[in-house]
């Protein structure tokens, strides 16, 4: 815990909150607090999800067709909101995620030219 | 759409879930209870701020903002009782304007004609090239009539008379005037109308000399024949002759002749059928094409050993070509009823000048209220977003009362008119008229609304908390555009309407040629068996004017074919007797009448004599003239005693009258060549055919008002034939104001908007200074306790209203420059650059400029400098 609070985190980019969820959600059904964990330690701990922000976000997902929920029952027998990808999110990760690409590329090669020489 | 799928409670849970599991994490981790479920709470962050973000993403929110918005727009509007009806009665008044004007156009030129297949139904033009140009809807003559029926398969067509006649109509015992149009047989199967008892004409009965016979409208078989459906087959005594009754049409059945009763026109080429007394419509059979039709009738008529077209117009060439019917029915109103369209769209432009200016004012007003709102957090959507919502409650409120007013204004239109002008049945708000008056409601409320809604995005924050007033002087300006705008349009207006008021008053005052006080007329039908017999014809003359000089009161009495004011008979081929001009032919309008014609109507004599009772049928024949006659066909000084047509001597001439032109007509009312011939010398042959035209018309001069006058002037004519009924009684000015129908209709329309445009002009100008007394009160309080006078403030405050407006006057004349040229084919008498009208329009604008700016700066006289300059 102290190690996380004094490293300085990285505030996520407007729009990529969106993303990492759907990319989360690819290994199956999770519920927020899972997908919340999940982008953190797949970051190494790097991004900084603001629980608070996520849940709007997930209702936004839903709301798109992105995403389905139903309440379940969690591995340490709680109750919770499952969310899982659908079809129409699939796709919409696929594009984008080369979107992102595209643009991580682009700007790592204004901001380092030579490396990419 | 409306709802959500999930509950916000079932979003709270999840959070709930959320920070439980999170807590649960970290007690793993090592955490006490408490210490856990607090961190967790914390790398949530705002619980109530998801939620709210939940709550705000849902389109409850959406309704709920917008009641919002409605209540508080409602509670603004009310709490500014004198700016929401000021907009809501312009609103109400130039939508008003627009949807009963609107209303007009629908029904003339929109909707459809109430037939099956209006699309295929039409009527032929024909478009003349060369020196004397004209496109134009045609009379056709009888032997155009029957290459149009032999040689066009792709049409049915059918012809009907020009116009419906008076005829008398005796059924059993009772004898009534009735108006009877005659139309060929496949008249009613163009129309596509059926009748709801017995049948349509036959072919042998529209051939010359064919069976009697005539279909009735629902009206007449009502009225006159209590609904009788044994009806078909039995005779009536149609201008004295049996006619079977073999149909009766549809209720409401909408006959482009309108008529209470038809017979077969039976038309040829003898008769009527040498002029061109018919008029055409179509209707394209199944499986044809209008190009086909256009060239089979091109090809017919190029047949023809008489085409009248090419008369006195050398090189010219000549096409004729199908047109939609309604385009054909409704040609003479289009430019009029365009005219007032455009008038009306004015009047909405004016308006919305207006509004724009008023609604900036309050904007500007509410600046503190806007300030206030922004700091705190409302977002210049949100602002601009309550702006557009009042605009739009305004329009539809303001749209609703114009509906309101556009019935009103549009019964009031319709009572103006006079009778059977309008070709069509009726005129209504209909779905399309509604829809465009809340399209036209909306489109104001953009247009007005924009500038105040424009204004507010470059609102900035700071200094508009800071001061209480802020008003730019660019602000002025925009206001003063407006105003100049206005009253732009109110100029072109005021002089389109001052030239229309100046026609109808050179009209009006035309000198007569007669005296149309004291004169009583009524008309009564001779299209009569019985009065196709000279000697027959003389008695009823003779016995019923005799009759009506016995009259106590009556000075004068006689008969004449046609008055002044009204159209006369045309007689072409009058040939020239004598003298250098002999054999030439000419055109003239003939009128008969009995001796004290010119007496009762007192026109004057000019040279020689009026009839007398001599002038028989077996006397030398004569004629008197009018002086224009004489102007036009005699170049020597002296008339009297030359002869036309051999044998008829001229011993009168007299001046002229005005008159509905048929020869020329230039102008609704003018004067033109005429012969006059004395009654008792009238052929019968002649008598018959004028007589299916022509009813004419008793007159009688009194002294002063005679009690009961009409009922005596019907026993008179009783007396000489008691099965004869008046059509109805007339004074000269009934017949002047039906004359000039169309023009007194113009003048009240256009002078109702100009006066609506000016008033709004008015209304606009004293918004402006009122506003600017109101805004620099303080500032007028330091003029004055500075030592200026309260006049000098006057002027200093009503200035800009006097320049804005003194602009759009010079503006609006420069647009007039334009845009009154094309008035110029409805103008008589007048030119299109009138001095009188230019010099009223200026005057009038000047004075109402004057008293909306003074009126308002009235208010400073009441200024009390100390108190201004204490208060602030």
């Amino acid at each position: 815990m102290s190690t996380q609070e004094t490293r300085e985190r990285l505030e996520l980019l407007q729009g990529t909150l969106d993303l990492l969820i759907l990319r989360t959600l690819i290994f199956g059904s999770q519920h927020g607090q899972g997908i919340a964990r999940a982008i953190q330690q797949t970051s190494d701990g790097e991004l900084l999800v603001e629980h608070g922000a996520l849940y709007p976000a997930l209702q936004r997902l839903e709301e798109r067709g992105w995403i389905s929920a139903k309440w379940g029952t969690s591995s340490n027998n709680r109750r919770a909101r499952f969310y899982s990808l659908t079809a129409a999110g699939r796709k919409q990760l696929v594009m984008e995620t080369s979107k992102w690409k595209r643009l991580a590329a682009a700007i790592g090669r204004i901001l380092d030219p030579a490396k990419e020489g | 759409m409306f709802g959500r799928k999930r509950q916000a409670s079932d979003f709270s849970a999840e959070i709930e879930a959320h920070i439980q599991h999170e807590s649960e994490r970290l007690r793993e981790q090592g955490l006490s209870e408490e210490e856990a479920r607090a961190a967790a709470r914390r790398s949530f962050g705002n619980v109530m701020q998801a939620e709210e973000r939940f709550y705000e993403s849902g389109r409850w929110l959406w309704w709920d903002r917008l009641g919002q918005d409605l209540r508080f727009g409602l509670r603004m509007l009310a709490r500014n009782p004198g700016f929401t009806v000021t907009v809501v009665l312009t609103l109400a008044l130039s939508i008003g304007a627009n949807t009963a004007i609107f209303s007009m156009v629908n029904a003339l030129l929109l909707k459809n004609l109430p037939y099956s297949h209006p699309e295929r139904m039409g009527t032929i033009y024909t478009r003349v090239t060369g020196p004397v140009r004209s496109d134009e809807r045609h009379h056709v003559n009888g032997e155009q009539w029957e290459l149009l029926r032999d040689n066009v398969p792709a049409l049915i067509s059918a012809v009907s008379g020009i116009r419906a006649s008076g005829v008398n109509l005796e059924a059993g015992s009772q004898v009534r005037y009735v108006h009877a149009g005659r139309i060929s047989v496949h008249y009613l199967d163009v129309l596509a109308i059926h009748p709801i008892i017995g049948r349509n004409f036959s072919d042998a009965e529209d051939r010359p000399h064919g069976p009697k016979t005539a279909i009735l409208n629902y009206g007449l078989w009502r009225n006159a024949f209590g609904a009788n459906p044994e009806i078909p087959g039995q005779t009536v005594l149609l201008k004295g002759e049996p006619h079977t009754v073999i149909g009766v049409l549809p209720e409401g059945a909408i006959i482009p002749l309108d008529a209470d009763l038809y017979t077969a026109l039976q038309p040829s080429r003898q008769g009527e059928g040498t002029g061109t007394n018919f008029e055409d419509i179509t209707r394209l059979r199944d499986g044809a094409t209008w190009e086909e039709a256009d060239a089979e009738i091109n090809r017919a008529w190029s047949f023809r050993t008489q085409r009248y077209e090419l008369e006195n117009n050398p090189g010219a060439d000549v096409t004729y070509y199908s047109v939609p019917l309604q385009k054909g029915e409704t040609a003479g109103l289009r430019p009029q009823v365009l005219t007032l369209m455009l008038a009306a769209g004015f009047i909405l432009l004016i308006a919305c000048a207006n509004l724009a200016g008023l609604t900036l004012v309050r904007v500007l007003r509410r600046t503190p209220e806007i300030a206030t709102r922004l700091a705190l957090g409302a977002s210049r959507w949100q602002i601009q977003k309550q702006l557009w919502i009042e605009n739009l409650l305004l329009a539809l409120v303001g749209g609703i009362a114009g509906v309101a007013v556009g019935l009103a204004a549009l019964r009031g239109l319709l009572l103006l008119l006079p009778e059977h002008f309008l070709p069509v049945a009726d005129v209504s708000l209909d779905g399309r008229v509604l829809a465009f008056t809340l399209l036209v409601s909306l489109l104001t409320s953009a247009l007005y609304g924009m500038l105040p809604a424009l204004t507010t995005r470059e609102f900035d924050l700071r200094s508009s908390i800071a001061s209480r007033h802020s008003t730019g002087g660019d602000r002025l300006r925009l206001r003063q555009a407006l105003i100049t705008t206005e009253v732009a349009l109110t100029v072109v207006l005021l002089a389109a309407s001052g030239l229309f008021v100046r026609t109808l008053i050179h009209l009006q005052t035309l000198p007569p040629g007669f005296n149309p006080t004291g004169v009583m007329t009524a008309r009564a039908s001779l299209d009569n068996v019985r009065y196709h017999d000279a000697a027959a014809f003389r008695k009823l003359l003779n016995e019923s004017t005799s009759a009506m000089r016995q009259i106590p009161g009556v000075q004068q009495a006689a008969v004449g074919v046609s008055l002044p004011y009204e159209r006369s008979l045309i007689t072409g081929g009058i040939a020239i007797g004598d003298g250098k001009e002999a054999g030439q032919k000419v055109m003239a309008d003939e009128v008969y009448t009995t001796p004290d014609y010119f007496a009762a109507l007192q026109i004057p004599v000019l040279a020689g004599r009026s009839f007398t009772e001599a002038d028989g049928p077996d006397t030398q024949r004569v004629a008197i003239v009018n002086e224009m006659f004489v102007r036009k066909f005699f170049h020597g000084p002296n008339a009297i005693g030359r002869y036309l047509d051999k044998d008829t001597m001229i011993v009168g001439v007299v001046e002229n009258v005005a008159m509905a032109p048929g020869i020329d007509p230039v102008a609704p009312l003018t004067s033109e060549e005429t012969m006059y011939v004395p009654a008792a010398q009238m052929e019968v042959r002649q008598l018959s055919l004028l007589h299916v035209w022509f009813q004419p018309s008793w007159i009688v001069r009194t002294s002063g008002p005679v009690e009961g006058l009409t009922a005596q002037m019907q026993r008179a004519l009783a007396s000489a034939d008691p099965n004869l009924p008046f059509s109805g009684f007339y004074s000269m000015r009934d017949l002047l104001a039906k004359t000039l129908a169309t023009q007194r209709v113009e003048v009240a329309l256009l002078s109702a908007m100009t006066a609506l445009a000016l008033l709004l002009s008015a209304v606009g100008i004293f918004a402006l200074i009122a506003n600017i007394v109101t805004q620099k009160t303080r500032e007028i309080g330091i003029r004055l306790a500075l030592g200026s006078t309260i006049r000098q403030a006057m002027i200093h405050i009503g200035a800009p209203g006097v320049r804005a407006s003194a602009l759009g006057l010079i503006l609006g004349l420069i647009l007039c420059a334009g845009a009154l040229r094309a008035m110029h084919s409805v103008l008589y008498g007048i030119g299109v650059f009138d001095a009188p009208t230019l010099a009223s329009v200026i005057l009038t604008l000047g004075l109402v400029t004057l008293l909306a700016t003074i009126l308002p700066t009235l208010r400073i006289a009441r200024i009390d400098p100390a108190k201004t300059l204490r208060e602030e």
